[in-house]
Formats: C-alpha cells, sequence, structure tokens
C-alpha cells in the first residue's frame, strides 16, 4: 500500500514537474516574441525611408509620431509612388491607441464594429500593414520582393535576420511577414502609441482638476440632448478599467462634404463610400451601409491638421460647427444646385443619401431651428477637447504628442 | 424544553399544585405523570391545528412570513416527508420558521432526502397609451430543490430561467437565485454559507407570485430594494419563543465600480444595477446585514432591517473606495381576518461619489446620493368558494425616486435629481387553489418614462408554486 502511494506521488509530480515545463517553455516563448529588441526593429522599420520607392516614405512620414502618429500638414490625402506625385483617397488616421482595436465584426445587433483602416478591412495590425507597403500611393514596392529587397540591405538586416533566421531574406513571404509582425508589435505594445498621459487622464486619475470651462465641454460632450459625442466617443472607462479610447469602434455616416481636393473626387462618378467600396470589397452589396467611416479616436484631435476621412475639414471648430450646423443650416456645409437648393450629403451617391445618419443627435434637426451647441458652447467643448492631447505638463498647462516619443 | 417547562409551571400554578408543595410525594408524582400525558396529548392538539391551518396560509400572500415559529420537532424531518396529494399536509419551516416552499403539499419528493420545488410567472403588459408595446412574456420558471444530509444539516438551492429563452444571441437569462448549505446548530438557531437572498422587505425572500398582490411585483422593492437581491457569504438565523425572528450575515456587496453613467439600468434600480450575484464577484470589501421581524401577535408581522458595505470594492481605478451603501428598511404587514394590510418603507444612501460623478459629468445617470421608496397596500379576501379557490382585490399606492438627490458638482454642472414617481395599483388576485394564482391589475403612473418603462398599463398574469 505505502508503495502505491509513493508511486502515485511519483506520478502526480511527473505530472506537475510537465505542467511546470510546459508553461515555462511557453512563457519563455511569449518573452522571446515580445523582446525589447523586437519593439526596437519595429520602430526602425517604422522610420525606414529606404523600404518605399521613393526611398523618401516611412510609416512615420505620414504618421507621424510627433503628431499623434497622425498626418502633420494640412493636405486632404498624401501621395507616394516613386516620385511622391501618386495621390492617395483617404486621409492619415493616427496610429495612436489602436492596441484595443478588434478585428471587424458585426454585434449582436448588426452594428459593423472594430477592423482596422478607415473602412476595417483589415482585421489585424499584421494584416493592415501589407497595403502602404505595396500600394502605389504610398511606399509602391509594388511587391513583396521589392521590399525584402529593401529590407536586407537596411542597416538593421543582421537583427532581423538573428530574429527570424539567416535565411530570412530568401523566404519573401516570410520576411515580409516577419516585418509586418515587427511592426504590429511595436505599434501594439510601445508606450508611445498608448500613453495615456492628456490631462485628462490626470483627472480621471484624480490628480488635477478640470478647469471650470473645460468640465462645461465635458458636460456638453456627455450629455445627450446636447453634443451626444460620448454616444460613440466613449468617455468613460473602459469595462476593465483601462482609460476610455472615446471611440467604440463602430462606424457611421455623418454626410460629411465632397472634399474637391481630393483629386480622385475630380470624377463625378467616384464615390469613397467606406464599408461598401471601392475600396473594401467584401461588403459591396451591403448597401445599407454605403457611407460608414469607422469612429476614430478623439484622443489628440485637437492637433489633427484635417478632420474626417476625406480631411473636408482643417479645424477642429468647423468640424464641431459641422456637426450641429448640418442639418440646422445646411446651406453652409454644400454647394447648391443651379436651381439654388442645397445639395446636401453630395460625396454619396443621390440615391444613396438616405443612409446618412438624420435620426441621432445632433444631426437630429432641421434647418432654421436652434443647433444642438452654441457657439459659446462649441468653445467649451473645445477646451474639453484640448484636455485629450497626450504629453501634458501641469507646470505649463500645455501638451504636445511629440513628449511621448523617446528619443532615438 | 424551555417553552415545555414553562407551560408545566403555568398549569401547574393553575392547578394549585404548587401550594401544596408538601403534599404526599406519590400523590404529587402521580399527577405530575397525568399532567405530561395531557401536555403530550395538547401539543398533538397544536400539531393538528397547524396541520389544518396550512392550506389557510398558503392560500393568502406570503404565507411565509406569516407562519407562526411552529416548534417542529425537526423542521427537516417535516420536509423529508412524502408529499400527499392532500393539501392537508404541513408546510415544513426551516428553523427560522420561514416556509420551505414546495414542501406544503405538493412537492415532489425525489426519495427520502430530497425534494423538488418550483414557481413560475406569466406576465402581459398593455400600455395604455403605447397599445403597440403591449408585450406577453414567461416572465420566469424556477425550479428549486432541498436536499437533508441528516436532521440538522441540508443543501438549499434555486435556479431560474428568465423570459422563457437563454442564450448568447437571446434576451433570456438563466441564473442560480440561492445556493446554500444550512446547518441549524439548536433548534431555534442556525446557520447558513453559499448565495442566500438578502432578508430585507416584504417581497424578496418571499417572491413566488402567489405571495404577492399584482401581476408585477410592487416598483419599490425592484427599484430601492433590488428583488431578487442575493448575495454571497455566510449568515445566522434564529427565533425565540416570543416570536422574534433575527438574521444576521456577513457577505459580498455591490459593486461600484461597475456603475454605468450612459445606460438607464441605474435610475431604474441604482442597486440593481451593480449587484453581482455572485457571478465571479468583486469581493474586497465585505458587506454586512441584519434584520429582524416580530409576529407575537397573530396576523402582525413587524420588521425591518439594515444592510451597509464599503462597496468600492478595492478599485484601483476609480474613486469609489470610500464609498459606502447603506440601505435600511421598515416593514408592517397585518392580517386581521380576510384583510392584508402592508407597509414598507425603505432609503439607502451611497457616500462619497462627488469624485466619481465628476467624471461622469453630462451622462444621463450619475451615481445617486440617496434613494427611497415606501408603499401602503390593502387588500381584502372578499370572496371564497370552498377551502381552496379565493378572490382578493387590492390597492396599492407606491412612491420612490432612484436618485433623490446626487452629491454637490461645481456649480451650473450637476444633474437634477429625479421626480418622485408615484403609482397607484388596483388589482385582484384570483386564487383558484392555493398555489395557482391569476392577477389582473392596472398601474396608473404619475409621470411617464418611456425610458424606464413608466406607463400607465394594464396587466393580466398567471403564477403557480408547488
Amino acid at each position: 500500500m505505502p508503495a502505491l502511494i509513493a508511486a502515485r506521488g511519483r506520478r502526480w509530480v511527473a505530472v506537475l514537474l510537465a505542467f511546470v515545463v510546459v508553461g515555462s517553455a511557453s512563457s519563455a516563448w511569449a518573452a522571446s516574441t515580445l523582446t525589447p529588441e523586437l519593439v526596437q526593429l519595429g520602430r526602425k522599420i517604422f522610420a525606414d525611408e529606404s523600404l518605399s520607392a521613393s526611398g523618401k516614405m516611412s510609416c512615420a512620414t505620414c504618421h507621424d509620431p510627433k503628431f499623434g502618429h497622425a498626418q502633420n500638414n494640412e493636405l486632404a490625402v498624401q501621395s507616394g509612388g516613386a516620385s511622391l506625385d501618386v495621390p492617395g483617397f483617404r486621409s492619415v488616421p493616427s496610429l495612436r491607441y489602436l492596441n484595443f482595436n478588434t478585428p471587424f465584426f458585426f454585434a449582436s445587433d448588426g452594428t459593423p464594429t472594430g477592423g482596422f483602416n478607415r473602412d476595417g478591412r483589415a482585421n489585424t495590425l499584421v494584416e493592415q500593414a501589407e497595403r502602404p507597403f505595396l500600394a502605389a500611393h504610398e511606399m509602391a514596392n509594388g511587391d513583396a520582393t521589392s521590399l525584402v529587397d529593401k529590407l536586407s540591405r537596411a542597416s538593421y538586416a543582421d537583427a532581423f535576420r538573428s530574429m527570424f533566421g539567416a535565411d530570412v531574406f530568401a523566404r519573401v513571404d516570410t520576411a515580409f511577414l516577419a516585418a509586418r509582425y515587427a511592426l504590429s508589435v511595436y505599434e501594439s505594445t510601445a508606450s508611445e502609441f498608448r500613453p495615456f498621459s492628456s490631462k485628462y487622464d490626470l483627472f480621471l486619475k484624480g490628480k488635477l482638476k478640470l478647469s471650470a470651462q473645460e468640465l462645461r465641454g465635458y458636460v456638453l460632450f456627455n450629455n445627450p440632448n446636447k453634443g451626444r459625442c460620448a454616444a460613440c466617443h466613449l468617455s468613460t472607462r473602459q469595462a476593465n478599467g483601462d482609460p476610455p479610447v472615446f471611440t467604440d469602434y463602430t462606424y457611421d455616416n455623418l454626410g460629411v462634404p465632397r472634399n474637391a481636393a481630393i483629386p480622385a473626387n475630380a470624377d463625378p462618378l467616384y464615390f469613397d463610400m467606406g464599408l461598401c467600396g471601392p475600396e473594401r470589397t467584401d461588403l459591396a452589396n451591403r448597401r445599407d451601409l454605403c457611407g460608414q467611416f469607422k469612429v476614430p479616436t478623439l484622443r489628440n484631435v485637437a492637433t489633427r491638421k484635417v478632420i474626417f476621412h476625406n480631411g473636408y475639414f482643417k479645424s477642429l471648430r468647423e468640424a464641431l460647427e459641422f456637426y450641429v450646423q448640418r442639418d440646422t443650416s445646411p446651406q453652409k456645409w454644400y454647394p447648391l444646385d443651379a436651381a439654388g437648393a442645397v445639395l446636401k450629403f453630395n460625396d454619396v451617391p443621390p440615391l444613396l443619401a438616405r443612409n446618412v445618419n438624420t435620426s441621432e443627435g445632433p444631426y437630429n434637426r432641421h434647418p432654421g431651428e436652434a443647433p444642438a451647441l452654441s457657439d459659446i458652447e462649441i468653445d467649451d467643448v473645445m477646451a474639453f477637447l484640448a484636455t485629450l492631447t497626450d504629453g501634458y505638463d501641469p507646470v505649463t498647462n500645455t501638451a504636445d504628442p511629440a513628449r511621448d516619443v523617446p528619443a532615438q | 424544553m424551555k417553552r415545555n417547562s414553562l407551560t408545566l409551571a403555568i398549569l401547574m400554578s393553575c392547578t394549585g399544585l404548587a401550594s401544596n408543595a408538601h403534599a404526599d410525594d406519590t400523590k404529587l408524582q402521580a399527577e405530575v405523570d397525568a399532567l405530561r400525558a395531557e401536555v403530550v396529548e395538547l401539543r398533538g392538539l397544536v400539531h393538528e391545528l397547524q396541520s389544518q391551518r396550512a392550506p389557510a396560509q398558503a392560500a393568502s400572500p406570503v404565507s411565509g412570513a406569516a407562519l407562526p415559529n411552529a416548534p417542529l420537532p425537526s423542521a427537516f424531518a417535516a420536509a423529508n416527508a412524502v408529499p400527499a396529494p392532500a393539501v392537508s399536509q404541513p408546510a415544513a419551516t426551516t428553523a427560522a420558521g420561514d416556509a420551505i416552499p414546495g414542501t406544503g403539499g405538493s412537492g415532489l419528493a425525489l426519495g427520502a432526502n430530497t425534494s423538488l420545488w418550483g414557481y413560475g410567472q406569466l406576465d402581459y403588459n398593455r400600455p395604455t397609451k403605447r397599445i403597440s408595446d403591449t408585450q406577453a412574456d414567461l416572465t420566469r420558471a424556477v425550479i428549486g430543490f432541498n436536499h437533508v444530509f441528516d436532521e440538522n444539516t441540508r443543501v438549499y438551492g434555486e435556479l431560474e430561467w428568465e423570459h422563457a429563452v437563454a442564450s448568447s444571441t437571446d434576451r433570456g437569462e438563466s441564473e442560480v437565485e440561492q445556493l446554500y448549505v444550512e446547518h441549524a446548530l439548536a433548534q431555534n438557531y442556525g446557520m447558513r454559507v453559499g448565495l442566500t437572498l438578502v432578508p430585507l422587505g416584504l417581497l424578496n425572500e418571499h417572491h413566488e407570485p402567489g405571495n404577492f398582490y399584482g401581476v408585477e411585483r410592487n416598483f419599490v422593492e425592484q427599484a430601492i430594494i433590488p428583488s431578487t437581491w442575493r448575495e454571497g457569504g455566510v449568515s445566522m438565523y434564529g427565533n425565540t419563543d416570543w416570536g422574534f425572528n433575527w438574521n444576521v450575515g456577513i457577505g459580498t456587496g455591490p459593486n461600484l465600480g461597475a456603475w454605468d453613467p450612459a445606460a438607464d439600468e441605474g435610475r431604474l434600480s441604482p442597486l440593481g444595477s451593480i449587484h453581482q450575484e455572485l457571478q465571479l464577484a468583486k469581493a474586497r470589501d465585505p458587506s454586512l446585514y441584519a434584520a429582524a421581524n416580530w409576529q407575537g401577535v397573530p396576523g402582525l408581522l413587524l420588521g425591518g432591517g439594515v444592510f451597509t458595505g464599503k462597496i468600492g470594492q478595492g478599485d484601483a481605478v476609480l474613486p469609489v473606495n470610500r464609498s459606502r451603501l447603506i440601505l435600511s428598511e421598515a416593514h408592517l404587514r397585518w392580517q386581521p381576518g380576510p384583510f392584508d394590510f402592508s407597509a414598507l418603507y425603505t432609503r439607502g444612501t451611497i457616500s462619497n461619489t462627488q469624485d466619481l460623478n465628476l467624471q461622469f459629468l453630462g451622462q444621463p445617470t450619475p451615481v445617486p446620493k440617496s434613494f427611497w421608496g415606501g408603499y401602503v397596500q390593502g387588500a381584502w379576501r372578499a370572496l371564497e368558494w370552498g377551502s381552496d379557490s379565493s378572490l382578493s382585490p387590492f390597492l396599492r399606492y407606491e412612491m420612490f425616486n432612484t436618485a433623490a438627490a446626487y452629491a454637490t458638482q461645481p456649480q451650473g454642472l450637476g444633474t437634477a435629481p429625479l421626480p418622485t414617481q408615484r403609482v397607484w395599483t388596483l388589482g385582484a388576485n384570483y386564487y383558484l387553489n392555493p398555489n395557482v394564482v391569476f392577477k389582473v391589475d392596472y398601474q396608473k403612473f404619475r409621470y411617464e418614462d418611456l425610458v424606464l418603462g413608466y406607463g400607465n398599463r394594464f396587466d393580466l398574469g398567471l403564477g403557480y408554486q408547488f
């Protein structure tokens, strides 16, 4: 009997040891794939202009870390290609706080949610990074071979080999995947992509008080009968206690005016309709989704050079005015036809204009009615939105996203 | 034993034996023996009377609360008795005197030590102004079980399905409402460990549809006392010979960190929106409760209780750790003859909500500083058919406010308290038999709130229990 017990005991010890070994092996693997070296490699790829056909464009060119990883100029769309003269189709979204995003899915009530790019067509950051490397209007490598060739000559090529294998550059698909993987790890783990260093974050931690105007703006931002911004740009902590990211990752159709500054819009039959195409193709038959673009984070929104998917607005104040006056004063935002009638929602095909959100506040009003926010109230909301800028310094009461970027 | 000695002493003094202390010992012994026999006979008669009284109790709402503290030799032995179809079988009670559902005559015995019981509720609500919102619902179906391990120990559980279908894509819920082990430490006190009902109010512990008037549970005991409110922990209960029941406990409490200022639930029921139902409950800060009821006069029930605890639960990021909940209530129920009157008042406070609400500025549902409610209700068993069927019209008036006050915020930025809702409910319960009830009522609201479901309506309901 004691022998039997001893045998059982040994068996348990063996099982336990097996668990310990497997456990430590898997954590060792996890640790190796997320080492600072990998993040550092991702950081170098992100900033490497030599990876483009022009030799002058990196990820950071458009997603400038000092501007909250969004664009640093007022162009509606950026131009890429070998000579940096091939215009794009959409403004540059910020890459900050994307680690909280999810793959694209339809929620139980049918709401499209998550996904990367403004139309959510990429399910992961690894998938998302494919297009900028290859697309003709961006880094324009054309194919993976061309990109991997550039990678093999980069200053960090040896580090790349040591991490992914001495022959990695001979395996083009693997090398391309590895580069995107390093980028995604960098983008989703490096602190500069999710610093939570704004004045609002300090307010949430109870470290400081917002000014009276900022608090008034916060009320207007949240109030369902005023700005109602928080309905999509969630302003309270996430369910797991993380600070809010000011988006619910859903999609909306705001009827933003058509932007003639986008060369593609010269064709009157061209419409960028977000979820239903033309760039995204899998939802082309969902006509009800035409015109919907992803709700962006409002963190650092006060530093944006252009606003909305087509970069139509160049100031935050204009964008806020558009929100609340789109339906009360449509003539202010849209052109008139020959007969003097307002061509409302002129950036979606006329038959799909019904898709534009006109049922929820603040855009559920009519010409002549008072806007949901007055000019003074817009000032207050702007004061609040400025508290969402990263890199806040309590001493000077200023904020700058560039402060979160570590020195190279 | 205490009671037997007392009875003996009374009888002794009545018969003058005390004054004959010096009489012949043998004679005295004989007389004592004779009296003992009489006491035994009387005890049997009392038991018989209680058996006959049980069906009438079952026919009247809140039978559990109204039951006297029957000194059954063993509550659990009674609970184990194979239920006979005859409704004259006595309802078993716990040592605390509460009726064990399903042992009142028609529960299902599974072997010698286990019984099943259950109840269900189906509702039809027809708003008078918005008829398109008319709704029919299988509100709840419940299966309960009671398993006795020995004379003093049992496990008791209640499993519930709400709204007919529960799945990831449906709105129904599947839940364990009660699950605890009870151990009688003596005949008149014991302890429970597990998921138990919080013993506040008239309804929370006696929420079977036959036990309340009206199709829906009253608003006060949903909005303020969040019935069915249960917490996990340890409690002790007991009763005294003079009709005093008590129950004290320590365990889990609500989680203020889960407050959602953008949702409506917090205005519907502040505690209902943050109670945890022992579902991976955050449990750093234990809550305490104490409740007592006095039933020393037949037909009268007086009681009250308090629940308190820090409800921040150690939340690392929200300024909630200093917040304390205090919910107290007092109630009265008086059942003279065919009449049935009850009244209840309850008030809750949550302290230190100012900093938290500052983060919720402008949102529709900040955390209230205080909330309260009360109701008075009168019912009359107007008609009876045979010993089983009866019709009881009733009238209830409720006042409640789920956000009577908010903590102060910077000038001009605070949220106005909610208006106090007032609801009249006029209706009737028709007991086809003590365990099957048909209900009808009309509810008139002081103000309409479509979001919270407040609007005049006509209701029909069916309830059963076994």
